[in-house]
């Protein structure tokens, strides 16, 4: 038996050099945050901060100006966020609903040509969407970036949600059926809070794409106090003396939330993204 | 007869608002693109001048052009190579019933699912010269630095291999969900014949992931072709336009320079590579109808 605990050795070797490779860069960047400035323009002071100090998010959080107001731009894009977040639920677990439970006509292929749009040039858009916004009067409100980022996220949760309400039984529905709610109550009161950890695994999907989302929001948005905070973010890299300590508890401020939104539901989605893959 | 019509129209009520999405945001820009292409459009105007060919005939003439056609062609084959290799390591890796995998797993995918726009510009500020942590760490190893996005050598395997790590773990989880459908009973009579993990992974593993390496490939290669913010937050399309794939240059050409035509035709351009790719795909790869 000795071949098996040289190999239970070697991958447990294999999955720490995995994890010190996928997670260092983003474990450097938390560290860092709360390094003072002379440590971060000197490497060799060290992986740790040897002086502990909270004055990089005091200055990104506190020193406002009308162009660099980062609690603003963080409250932006919450409400992006959650915009997308409310709007995608909505359409994709109608959708998915939809989908799961009566059949349409080329139904394969509608779902198919809806995933579609996630190997569609997104370069593409940004010129006929720029001008669409320009005719609607959407450029530069937050409306036009839930509208887009809300595109961009719905049809995978559709796909995804679609097949959390397949695995519950038509059964139940029809039961409600002849105790005489009808359509929309059976929707909303039996089969979508049965749903629960596909909704959930769907908001925290949209909610991550509009938190992070950058290109549409630098070209949609042009007034400073509308920015989203990927948008102020990038603007402190164009000042002339960038602000390392600022930038990088930006970052964390960024990155944060989207981990601990993920975690809960990240057995869902790995279990959704791998299902499906393995039916393509 | 009555009551199925009308649960035949409601049906599409459900599904009604999201492809009425798509086709807003995806389909009539598809061909708004196209249309604006033969247009002079000025920043901020709706109406445009109509000038025929004149767009697709400056940026054929452009060696800036090609420069970036260029790029882009190196750009998406060296992340294809680097994102269909690693991933299936990763994901054989990832395979083994271990106590906590689905925590590995999870944390595996983190690079994925953070923002790219907080990684790049940090990533920004490691990379530096002389301050950064990775000149640190060659400083002491093999005592050189480089400029990994200031030298034009430098940038275009520093931002592939940036992203490709940020992209990894996608990948990851399509091989790893073919792995799963692999029978265990298969690696156990090849361990009965003596065959070690190198003939095992060529003879079984890599076979039977035939379909699925397929489908990544095409992902990927169409992912990168249309990367846009790896590139741009870390080099804004490099050194000496090293960098600069054609999605840097449609949203360079149309949004600092403003010359939205000229960047719709460039856009239109990229695309049909992507499209003949697309079809070549289907018509080649695409899972058929027997299941």
């Amino acid at each position: 038996m000795g071949t098996r605990i040289i190999r239970t050795i070697l991958v447990n070797i294999g999955i720490i050099m995995l994890l010190l490779i996928v997670l260092f860069p983003i474990i450097y960047i938390f560290i860092s945050s709360f390094k003072p400035l002379s440590e971060l323009i000197n490497a060799a002071t060290g992986f740790f901060p040897k002086q502990p100090t909270l004055s990089n998010y005091l200055t990104l959080l506190l020193v406002r100006t009308p162009v660099r107001n980062f609690p603003l731009f963080l409250l932006n894009s919450l409400k992006v966020s959650l915009g997308t977040v409310l709007l995608t639920v909505l359409i994709s677990s109608v959708a998915g609903y939809g989908l799961a439970r009566y059949r349409y006509p080329g139904g394969g292929i509608l779902i198919q040509s809806m995933l579609f749009i996630y190997v569609f040039p997104t370069v593409l858009l940004i010129i006929p969407i720029y001008r669409m916004f320009l005719n609607l009067k959407l450029l530069d409100t937050h409306l036009g970036l839930i509208i887009i980022y809300t595109a961009l996220a719905a049809p995978f949760c559709t796909w995804l949600i679609s097949s959390f309400f397949k695995t519950i039984p038509i059964e139940i529905e029809q039961a409600a059926s002849i105790d005489g709610a009808n359509k929309l109550t059976i929707f909303f009161r039996i089969t979508l809070p049965l749903a629960g950890a596909g909704l959930l695994t769907v908001g925290v999907y949209a909610f991550i794409i509009a938190w992070g989302e950058y290109m549409f929001a630098s070209i949609l948005l042009s007034s400073s106090s509308n920015r989203t905070a990927p948008l102020g973010l990038a603007t402190l890299t164009a000042e002339q003396y960038i602000e390392y300590g600022p930038l990088l508890a930006g970052s964390v401020l960024i990155i944060l939330p989207v981990i601990i939104l993920f975690f809960p539901v990240a057995r869902h989605f790995i279990k959704g993204v791998m299902g499906g893959a393995i039916k393509q | 007869m009555k009551v199925n019509y009308k649960v035949n129209f409601l049906k599409y009520l459900y599904i009604f608002p999201i492809f009425a999405l798509i086709g807003v945001v995806f389909i009539y820009p598809l061909f708004q693109v196209i249309n604006s292409s033969f247009y002079n459009i000025r920043m901020g105007k709706s109406e445009g001048v109509f000038i025929g060919l004149d767009n697709y005939r400056l940026i054929f003439s452009e060696p800036l052009f090609w420069k970036s056609v260029n790029s882009t062609l190196i750009w998406t084959l060296c992340s294809l190579v680097i994102q269909l290799i690693i991933p299936m390591f990763v994901a054989i890796i990832l395979n083994q019933k271990l106590k906590g995998i689905h925590f590995i797993r999870s944390s595996v995918l983190l690079p994925y699912i953070v923002p790219m726009v907080a990684l790049a510009v940090s990533m920004r500020w490691m990379l530096l010269p002389e301050i950064g942590i990775f000149n640190e760490i060659l400083k002491n190893t093999i005592g050189t630095q480089i400029s990994f996005l200031g030298s034009q050598n430098a940038a275009i395997p520093t931002v592939v291999i940036f992203n490709s790590w940020k992209l990894m773990p996608f990948g990851t989880l399509l091989i790893l969900s073919a792995l799963q459908t692999i029978p265990e009973e298969l690696y156990e009579a090849a361990r009965v014949d003596g065959a070690n993990f190198w003939k095992q992974f060529i003879y079984i593993t890599f076979p039977l992931l035939g379909k699925i390496i397929w489908f990544m490939g095409f992902l990927v290669l169409v992912w990168n072709f249309n990367a846009f913010d790896a590139i741009w937050l870390t080099t804004e399309g490099g050194p000496g336009h090293i960098l600069q794939t054609l999605p840097v240059l449609v949203y360079r050409r149309a949004f600092k320079v403003f010359r939205l035509g000229e960047g719709a035709a460039i856009a239109t351009v990229g695309s049909v590579f992507l499209v003949i790719i697309g079809l070549l795909y289907f018509k080649l790869f695409a899972p058929k109808k027997e299941d």
